[in-house]
C-alpha cells in the first residue's frame, strides 16, 4: 500500500514540477507541442493518403524515416557508454550524467519506436507482430530480434533510472545488488541493440553496399560517438539552465570516448573507402553513386560531402587534448561530429542501399515535405519525452522533489 | 554471484543463437530437390477439360507423344482438289477463276524454295516431302522439319513454340503452321503494346527541380 | 461451422432480432457484441441461442457475460473479444449506429470487424480459408452489388512450378506485361507491373545497367535482345526469412505468395529481394470496376489494399487450375515456359535438361524457379 502511495505521490509531484518553469521552458515546450502537433497533422495526411505522398518508391523503399530510426538507435545504445564505468567499474564521476544518460536511450528509443510505426503501410494490423496474438517471425526475421531488444532495452532504461530515482526520491540509497545486474545487461544490450540492428541490413545478400561484414562495428562506433556528443551537448544545456551540478571532469571524460569512437570511425571509413575505390567491383556502384553520382544523378552529394568534411574536422580537433579541454570547441565539435554521423549514418547509409536498384535502375529520392514534417514531429516528441524526464530526474537529484517534505507539508 | 548471472545469461544468448541457426534444407539445391522428388504427375489437375472445344490429333515422335491441333478442318478451301481436280499443268490458262493470288512466298531465297517445293502440282491434297513423298496436312511440320531440324529437335521437347491449354498434362502443344504463316513466316516488327509514364516520372522527372 | 451455409445469413436473423427488439446487437453488453462478431468458432446452434441471448435478454438461460466466457477461446479470440470490449467506442459504435442504415451496411462493419481480427492465412485450416474468401466475397457483393469468385484452392501434390525463358525467342512486344497487369488486377493509376523486359545491347553481355526496361519504339529494335524479369519464385526466397510477421511464405508447390491482410506494410522483403520482384501499394489502387478480372484467388488477384506488399505469384489462381499463366499464354513469340518440374515428362524438365540454362544473380543462393535459355 506503502509503495502505491509513494508512486502516486510521485506522479503527481512530477507532473507539478514539468508544468512549472520558467517561461523559456514554457516557450520550449509550447513549441515542441506545437511541432508534434504539425507532425500529427502531416501523418495523418500519410494515414489518408498511403504512403504515396512520401518520396519513397518501389526503386527507393526506405528513406527518412528508417534513416532516423538507425540513427537513433545508435544514440539509444550510447547511453551504455556511461553506465558501464559508473555502475560496473565504480567510477562515481558519472553518475548524474548516467541518469541524463539513460533519459536521453528512452527518449531515443521511443523515437525510433516512433520513426518505424510511422514507416509501416497498414498500421491498424500492427497487433499482427505482437508475439502471441500475432505471428511473431523468431528467429529467421532480424526485425522480429529487433523488436525484441529494442522493446527490452527500454524497459531496462526505463526500470533502473526509476529505481534509483524512486529511491532517491524517499531519501533512501538505491541498493546496488538490485540495479548492478540490471546495468551489467545493459550494458551487454545496448551492444546487441546496435549489431542487431546492423544485421538487419548487413543480412541482405541483394544489397552489397550493406552487405559487408564491417557495418556491424562501424554501426557502434558511430554510435558511441554520435551518442554521447549529443550527451555532452545536453550535459551543457542541463548546466547552464539549472542548478543541477555537473563537474567538468564528467564533461572531459565523456568526450574523451566521443574522441576515440570518432577516431575508430574514422579508420572503419578509410578502410571501407578503399576496399570501394581501389578495386572497384560491380558491388561498388552504391558507393560511387554515394560519393560521386552515377550516370548524372547526384542527389547525395551535397549531403556526404558535407558530412565527411564536418567527420573529419571534428575527430581531428578533438584528438587534440588542448582544444578539446576549451568548452567552446568542444560543444562545437560535438555540434558538427552529430551532424555528420546523422548523415552518414542516416540518409547516407539507407538510401545508396537501394541505388542503383537490382537491375541497375537508378530512381533518386528525396523527402517530400509530409515526410520531413513527420520527422520533426517525431523528434519534437523525443525532446518532448527527455525534457519531462529530465525535469523530473533533476528535481529528485536535487532534492526539490521528496515524499518525506511533501507529507509533513500537508 | 555477478558472475554466476554473466554466465547464465551468456548460455541463453549462445541457445538463442543456435536456436536460431536456419534449417538446412535436405537438398543442397532445387535440381538435388527435384530429382529427388520427382514422379509422373498423375495428380487432379488435367488439360481436358480446357482443351475440350479444340481437335486434337495424336502424334508419336522419337520418344515425345503428344498432341498438336488438328489442320485440315481449319483450312476453308480444304478439300483442295473440288478445285484442283487435276494436275496443275493442265489447269492453266484454263478460263476459272483466280485462286490464291494474293499469296506472296518471302520464306527463304527462291532458288531455294518455290510453291513446288511443298505442293505437289499432281496432288493437292497432300504436302509434299523433298524426296516426293506425300505429307498429310495435317503433320504438316514433317514438311518444316525437313529444314529446320534445330527447332524440330525443341519443338518436340517443348523448348520452341507454344502449349494450346495449360501446363497440366496431356500435352497439346501448337504445330509450326500455328503461329508461323508458312509461306512468310518471320515475325513482324511492331511496337510494344504496354508504355510505363509512371516509369518515367519517378526515373527522370530529376525530383521536382 | 457444421453448415455449409454463410455465416452472414444467420447474421442477417440476428439483426432483425435486434432491431424488433429495439436495440442493436451489441446493445446487451458489450461481450455479447463481441461473441456475436465471432461465431466461426460456435457452433450453428451455439451461435444461434447467442444470438438471442444477445437481442431478446439473458432470461433463458444465461446472460451475455456468461455466455461469452463459457465458449472456449484460444488466445487470439480472446484478444479479440478484448479488442471488441475496449474498442466498442470506436468501431461498435458504427455497427450500432447502422440500425438505421439497414442491414447490408450492418454486416458489412460486420465483415470489416471480422476481416480486421481474422489470423495468418498461412495458419488457418482450410473452413477458416473458405469463411474468409467466403467473407470477403460476401463484401465485394454488398459494396458494388456484384458478384466474383474467389477461391482459396490449397497446392496440390506432385507439384512445384518453375518457368523458363527463351531469350532468342522474346521480341520485347510487352503483350506479358498487359496480360499480367489485366489478370492480376494490378493498380492502374500508379502503373503497377511485376513483369519488366529489358532491352539490352547485342555484344554487351547481359549488362543490365545500360539496358532500358521502359523503351517504346518498334520492336524488335536492330541490334537488342529482350530479357524479362519477373519474381523468381526462389526455392531459398530471402524476402520469406525476413518478414516479421510471416506474411509472406512459399506454399508446397513453391509459389511464393502474400497474405495481403497480414502484411503490416514494412517492406523488409522489399529490401531483401535481389531481383525486384516485389511491388508495394502506396496509394489504395485503383482498377476501374469493368476491367476487374473476377476469377480470383485469395493468394493471388484478389483486390489489394493499400499499404501492403504483392507480387507475381505465377497467376495462382490459373496455375493450380492446370491453365498456364497469363503471361505464358499471351506470348506471342512461346518464349515463356512453365510446368511442374516434378513431372519427368512436362516441357520444362525437357528445357532444363537439353538446353543451356542459368539463372540470374545465382552466387547469392536463392535458387530461383525461373531459368533463362537461348535456341
Amino acid at each position: 500500500m506503502r509503495q502505491l502511495k509513494v508512486i502516486r505521490s510521485l506522479v503527481i509531484d512530477s507532473l507539478d514540477t514539468i508544468t512549472k518553469g520558467s517561461k523559456k521552458y514554457h516557450l520550449w515546450m509550447g513549441f515542441l507541442t506545437l511541432v508534434m502537433l504539425i507532425g500529427m497533422y502531416c501523418y495523418s495526411i500519410q494515414l489518408d493518403e498511403g504512403l504515396s505522398v512520401t518520396g519513397m518508391t518501389d526503386r527507393v523503399s526506405w528513406g527518412l524515416y528508417i534513416s532516423n530510426f538507425t540513427f537513433l538507435v545508435g544514440v539509444a545504445a550510447a547511453a551504455v557508454m556511461l553506465v558501464m564505468p559508473t555502475y560496473v567499474l565504480k567510477d562515481i564521476d558519472f553518475k548524474q550524467a548516467v541518469l541524463i544518460g539513460e533519459g536521453l536511450a528512452v527518449a531515443a528509443l521511443i523515437m525510433c519506436l516512433a520513426f518505424v510505426v510511422a514507416d509501416m503501410g497498414g498500421p491498424s494490423v500492427l497487433w499482427h507482430m505482437i508475439p502471441g496474438i500475432g505471428v511473431f517471425n523468431f528467429p529467421n526475421s532480424m526485425l522480429t530480434w529487433d523488436v525484441i531488444v529494442l522493446n527490452g532495452y527500454l524497459f531496462i532504461n526505463i526500470s533502473i533510472p526509476f529505481y534509483i530515482l524512486y529511491r532517491h526520491y524517499q531519501n533512501k540509497e538505491a541498493k546496488k545488488n538490485i540495479y548492478v545486474p540490471g546495468a551489467v545487461l545493459s550494458v551487454f544490450w545496448a551492444v546487441g541493440i546496435h549489431l542487431v540492428t546492423a544485421f538487419l541490413y548487413q543480412g541482405l545478400q541483394a544489397r552489397p553496399f550493406w552487405n559487408n561484414a564491417l557495418l556491424g562495428p562501424r554501426f557502434l562506433a558511430s554510435a558511441f560517438a554520435a551518442g554521447p556528443a549529443l550527451i555532452i551537448l545536453v550535459l551543457a544545456i542541463i548546466r547552464s539552465f539549472t542548478a543541477f551540478k555537473i563537474p567538468d571532469k564528467t564533461i572531459g571524460k565523456i568526450a574523451m570516448i566521443v574522441t576515440v569512437a570518432a577516431q575508430i570511425n574514422l579508420i572503419m571509413l578509410v578502410s571501407e573507402l578503399f576496399k570501394e575505390f581501389y578495386a572497384p567491383t560491380h558491388h561498388s556502384e552504391s558507393a560511387y553513386y554515394l560519393f560521386f553520382g552515377l550516370h548524372g544523378k547526384n542527389a547525395l552529394l551535397p549531403w556526404i560531402w558535407t558530412a565527411i568534411p564536418l567527420n573529419v574536422l571534428a575527430t581531428v580537433m578533438l584528438t587534440f587534448g588542448k582544444l578539446r579541454k576549451n568548452p567552446r570547441i568542444l560543444y562545437f565539435c560535438c555540434f558538427i561530429l552529430f551532424v555528420a554521423i546523422w548523415i552518414e549514418k542516416g540518409f547516407g547509409l539507407i538510401v545508396p542501399g537501394f541505388i542503383p536498384g537490382p537491375y541497375g535502375k537508378i530512381a533518386e529520392y528525396l523527402p517530400t515535405g509530409i515526410e520531413v514534417g513527420v520527422t520533426l514531429g517525431i523528434w519534437a516528441l523525443g525532446a518532448f519525452v527527455f525534457t519531462i524526464l529530465a525535469k523530473t530526474a533533476i528535481g529528485i537529484e536535487l532534492g526539490e522533489l521528496r515524499f518525506k517534505l511533501k507529507k509533513m507539508e500537508s | 554471484m555477478k558472475n554466476k548471472n554473466l554466465i547464465y545469461y551468456l548460455m541463453l544468448f549462445i541457445v538463442v543463437c543456435f536456436y536460431s541457426c536456419k534449417q538446412e534444407g535436405e537438398y543442397h539445391s532445387i535440381t538435388d530437390k527435384i530429382e529427388a522428388d520427382q514422379k509422373p504427375y498423375h495428380g487432379n489437375l488435367s488439360s481436358e477439360e480446357l482443351l475440350a472445344g479444340t481437335d486434337l490429333i495424336q502424334i508419336i515422335e522419337g520418344e515425345h507423344t503428344f498432341l498438336i491441333p488438328e489442320r485440315k478442318g481449319q483450312i476453308k478451301s480444304y478439300a483442295c482438289i473440288e478445285c484442283h481436280s487435276k494436275p496443275l499443268n493442265e489447269m492453266k490458262g484454263v478460263d476459272s477463276q483466280k485462286a490464291h493470288w494474293d499469296i506472296k512466298i518471302n520464306h527463304a531465297a527462291l532458288e531455294t524454295m518455290d510453291c513446288a517445293t511443298c505442293h505437289n502440282p499432281d496432288n493437292m491434297n497432300n504436302l509434299k516431302s523433298l524426296t516426293g513423298k506425300d505429307i498429310d496436312y495435317n503433320l504438316s511440320y514433317k514438311l518444316c522439319a525437313q529444314c529446320h531440324s534445330r527447332q524440330f529437335e525443341d519443338w518436340k521437347g517443348g523448348a520452341h513454340g507454344k502449349k494450346v491449354a495449360g501446363w497440366a498434362p496431356p500435352r497439346a502443344s501448337m504445330t509450326c503452321v500455328n503461329c508461323h504463316n508458312p509461306h512468310n513466316p518471320g515475325f513482324e516488327t511492331r511496337w510494344p503494346v504496354q508504355f510505363n509514364t509512371q516509369k518515367v516520372k519517378e526515373r527522370k522527372d530529376d525530383l521536382g527541380h | 461451422m457444421s453448415e455449409s451455409k454463410k455465416w452472414f445469413s444467420l447474421d442477417l436473423d440476428l439483426n432483425k432480432k435486434s432491431e424488433s427488439s429495439g436495440t442493436c446487437g451489441c446493445g446487451n453488453t458489450q461481450e455479447s457484441c463481441g461473441s456475436s462478431h465471432k461465431q466461426e468458432e460456435l457452433s450453428a446452434e451455439e451461435f444461434y441461442e447467442a444470438a438471442i441471448n444477445a437481442s431478446i435478454g439473458d432470461e433463458r438461460k444465461k446472460d451475455g457475460f456468461e455466455q461469452v466466457f463459457d465458449v472456449q477461446m484460444d488466445r487470439r479470440d480472446a484478444f479479440k473479444k478484448l479488442t471488441a470490449s475496449l474498442l466498442i467506442g470506436a468501431g461498435a459504435v458504427s455497427s450500432c449506429t447502422s440500425v438505421v442504415q439497414g442491414a447490408d451496411s450492418k454486416e458489412k462493419a460486420q465483415i470489416d470487424w471480422e476481416e480486421q481480427f481474422k489470423g495468418n492465412y498461412k495458419l488457418m485450416t482450410d473452413d477458416e480459408k473458405k469463411q474468409t474468401v467466403d467473407r470477403l466475397m460476401r463484401s465485394y457483393e454488398l459494396r458494388t452489388g456484384k458478384n466474383i469468385n474467389m477461391s482459396s484452392k490449397n497446392a496440390e501434390e506432385d507439384v512445384l512450378f518453375g518457368y523458363a525463358f527463351n531469350i532468342s525467342k522474346c521480341q520485347g512486344y510487352m503483350n506479358c506485361v498487359t496480360a499480367c497487369v489485366e489478370e492480376n488486377n494490378q493498380d492502374r493509376k500508379s502503373q503497377m507491373q511485376y513483369i519488366r523486359i529489358h532491352e539490352m545491347k547485342d555484344g554487351k553481355g547481359f549488362n543490365f545497367n545500360e539496358a532500358d526496361d521502359n523503351y517504346y519504339h518498334e520492336v524488335p529494335a536492330e541490334g537488342h535482345f529482350y530479357m524479362g524479369t519477373q519474381c523468381f519464385h526462389c526455392d531459398n526466397p530471402p524476402c520469406v526469412d525476413v518478414c516479421p510477421v510471416q506474411a509472406t511464405w512459399k506454399e508446397e508447390d513453391g509459389l511464393v505468395v502474400i497474405d495481403y491482410d497480414w502484411c503490416v506494410g514494412c517492406r523488409y522483403c522489399m529490401a531483401a529481394c535481389p531481383y525486384d520482384g516485389r511491388r508495394f501499394n502506396w496509394s489504395k489502387p485503383e482498377v476501374p470496376e469493368n476491367e476487374i478480372n473476377k476469377n480470383q484467388h485469395y493468394l493471388g488477384n484478389r483486390i489489394r489494399k493499400k499499404g501492403v506488399m504483392e507480387k507475381c505469384t505465377f497467376c495462382v489462381q490459373r496455375s493450380r487450375k492446370g491453365k498456364n499463366p497469363a503471361c505464358v499464354e499471351a506470348c506471342p513469340t512461346g518464349a515463356r515456359i512453365f510446368g511442374n518440374l516434378l513431372d519427368p515428362d512436362s516441357t520444362i524438365r525437357w528445357v532444363l535438361e537439353n538446353k543451356k540454362v542459368f539463372r540470374l544473380k545465382e552466387d547469392l543462393g536463392t535458387e530461383p524457379k525461373f531459368w533463362y535459355f537461348m535456341d
